[in-house]
């Protein structure tokens, strides 16, 4: 049977997605995850959502995936010890270094999964994380279904992918992209000695989108006559989902740590029917649910416009203001 | 003393440019199998280039295709086979299924992380040291202070940027054929043949703003498969800092550069270092850093190493 993980960017997001039916909830660790600290759960919110996910038999699953500094290291683990100690079922992890220290001290019941940030582009990426010590490795949103079957041909560890999706090739986003810090980044230190970054989508906080905004693209003396950005956005996917799961795709995973709790939660809906469906017939028929997830496609396009907005212009004016600084 | 490192894409890159001032080379672009007669894709190009490398006195390091595909895995492992016949002093390789392919042939040339290896930590430094990594290039992202630290932890030996255009973002496909036909709106202007045309030769610019500073004025240079900072790094007023900090491996990134470039960045740099390394006071910088502003378009950088935004400046002062 496949795992729906579902995430919990709030802790009403969290409790949502369990109650629409995912097998587990993947919340991120306030400062320790790709994301700003408003999609991010504190300790206390943390063991509100185990508890809340073991009542109802599901797991939860902590997002641990920015890029930590050496030194953070020793509380990285402490961290990682003390919510396996409360229930945490599963981590998600970069760092090739703190995922291989993380799988020595954690027990062997609780599951490591590579992130996105790996950024691997094969099938022996895929077994180096199995070697490392990971129980999944999720794929980028770019493979097609039959990379993924020539990937689980070769690999014993499971295999995790988004239910969201982009055309094939292109900027490999997120994992090898630093577009962002280099134009606006910067760091503190917080009361525990803890490193916190804005701007750099590896190493913590939202990354700033700058591939969205509107670039001109000049040859020479030739420049196009439209702006344009820089990569293509994922979108929500269905159709593919019994070929996937045919090809043994272990893990699912619904994207959305920093959309509303309503458009998660709907989100979760659908594909928790749509996957019920798949593994309970051998000609499911996924065409009903065709009309809902196109309407929550232009929903996901509407926040994430926003999102992409207001990440923008505060990479604009902290650019500007940095700049006028030095002049 | 210190290695001072370039690159040099293909055999054309080699002879036209001046490497004199340069301890070693690293053979081929990394980014994009594509691009003409690349030691990185082009098996029959190796032993030219190596021979040319050598004959100068130098190291020779062979750049492995930093994303390779399920598809691109057979002739990277061809490549690999080849090479491993031929006295390459070492592999640089950016992709963790390549390291492993390396380990399992039981292959014991020296292996250098290269900057898409996504090198964050010591931690993860020792563990690709036991995959025969003797050398990393830390992402750009990371500070002096970081780097240090992970040259003295874990301990290994460390490759630091000097000078030349930042990597960023790497792609599977070309980002300038994918846009090729809109590119042409002059009718002038003579059409590619096929897919790729090499329109890379040509330098093409991704801007935002007005250049006037009345919004963020942004600039990224793009190569096709990569794309790059728009400002330069420059390192040159910290000389004396990297000497003083244990580094003593530095390299100027010139891909997509004139074949001038590499060659006076080299000399300004080589002589830096030289002084730096033999404790002599450091010199007036002005005119040196006003030379190297001439050859960056858009300026200079070094922003990462201190802490901040990769596209900021900050002098000696």
């Amino acid at each position: 049977m496949v795992m729906m993980m579902a995430p919990g960017g709030t802790l009403e997001m969290a409790r949502a997605v369990l109650d629409e039916g995912a097998d587990a909830v993947y919340v991120g660790v306030v400062g320790w995850s790709r994301r700003g600290a408003q999609d991010e759960l504190n300790d206390d919110e943390i063991a509100r959502t185990i508890d809340y996910a073991t009542t109802k038999g599901k797991e939860v699953r902590l997002v641990v995936n920015t890029m930590p500094s050496s030194t953070e290291i020793p509380m990285f683990l402490e961290h990682i010890q003390r919510y396996a100690s409360w229930g945490a079922r599963g981590f998600m992890i970069s760092d090739i270094g703190a995922i291989r220290l993380a799988r020595e001290i954690l027990p062997k019941d609780v599951e490591i999964h590579t992130s996105v940030g790996c950024g691997i582009t094969n099938y022996e990426d895929v077994k180096f994380l199995g070697d490392a010590g990971a129980n999944y490795v999720v794929l980028p949103y770019r493979l097609s279904v039959e990379e993924i079957r020539q990937i689980t041909a070769e690999n014993s560890v499971g295999i995790e992918v988004f239910l969201f999706k982009t055309p094939s090739g292109g900027k490999i986003c997120p994992g090898k992209c630093m577009m962002s810090s280099y134009f606006n980044f910067h760091r503190w230190l917080d009361a525990n000695g803890k490193d916190h970054f804005h701007g750099s989508a590896s190493r913590g906080g939202d990354c700033l989108r700058v591939c969205q905004t509107d670039w001109k693209f000049n040859m020479g003396q030739l420049e196009f006559d439209e702006p344009m950005t820089l990569k293509e956005n994922p979108a929500l996917w269905l159709e593919e989902l019994p070929e996937y799961l045919a090809a043994g795709v272990g893990c699912l995973k619904v994207p959305g740590r920093d959309r509303s709790p309503e458009l998660v939660r709907s989100i979760t809906r659908v594909y928790r029917q749509a996957v019920d469906d798949i593994q309970g017939s051998d000609h499911p028929d996924l065409a009903k649910y065709a009309a809902e997830l196109e309407t929550l496609r232009g929903r996901w396009r509407t926040e994430r416009h926003k999102r992409d907005n207001r990440l923008l212009s505060e990479a604009e004016n902290l650019s500007r203001n940095a700049m006028a600084a030095t002049l | 003393m210190f290695e001072l490192c370039t690159e040099a894409c293909n055999i054309k890159e080699l002879r036209e440019g001046d490497y004199s001032a340069y301890d070693a080379t690293y053979l081929g672009d990394y980014s994009c199998p594509e691009y003409p007669n690349n030691f990185t894709s082009n098996i029959d190009q190796l032993e030219a280039g190596l021979e040319l490398v050598k004959s100068r006195g130098q190291k020779c390091y062979l750049r492995l295709y930093a994303i390779p595909s399920n598809h691109d895995l057979p002739w990277v492992e061809d490549l690999i086979d080849t090479a491993l016949t031929m006295p390459f002093d070492a592999f640089e390789v950016h992709n963790l299924g390549l390291l492993r392919m390396l380990k399992k042939k039981g292959s014991t040339i020296p292996l250098h992380l290269g900057v898409f290896g996504n090198l964050y930590t010591h931690e993860t430094a020792k563990t690709l040291k036991d995959y025969g990594v003797t050398r990393v290039c830390p992402n750009p992202e990371l500070s002096l202070k970081e780097i240090a630290y992970i040259a003295e932890n874990t301990p290994i030996d460390t490759l630091v940027p000097v000078h030349g255009k930042i990597p960023l973002v790497i792609s599977e496909t070309c980002f300038i054929v994918e846009h090729s036909e809109e590119c042409y709106s002059s009718p002038d202007e003579p059409r590619p043949d096929g897919p790729c045309n090499y329109q890379c030769a040509k330098e093409h610019w991704l801007k935002r703003g007005r250049n006037d500073g009345s919004r963020a004025d942004w600039s990224l240079k793009d190569t096709g498969r990569m794309t790059l900072s728009g400002k330069d790094l420059c390192m040159l007023e910290h000389a004396s800092t990297l000497v003083d900090m244990g580094f003593n491996i530095f390299y100027v990134q010139s891909k997509g550069e004139s074949k001038d470039y590499v060659g006076k960045i080299g000399k300004i740099y080589r002589d830096a270092l030289q002084k730096a390394f033999s404790g002599e006071a450091a010199p007036d910088y002005a005119p040196l850093v006003a030379n190297l502003s001439a050859l960056a378009r858009e300026g200079l950088c070094n922003g990462y190493y201190f802490e901040s935004a990769g596209q900021r400046y900050f002098g000696r002062s």
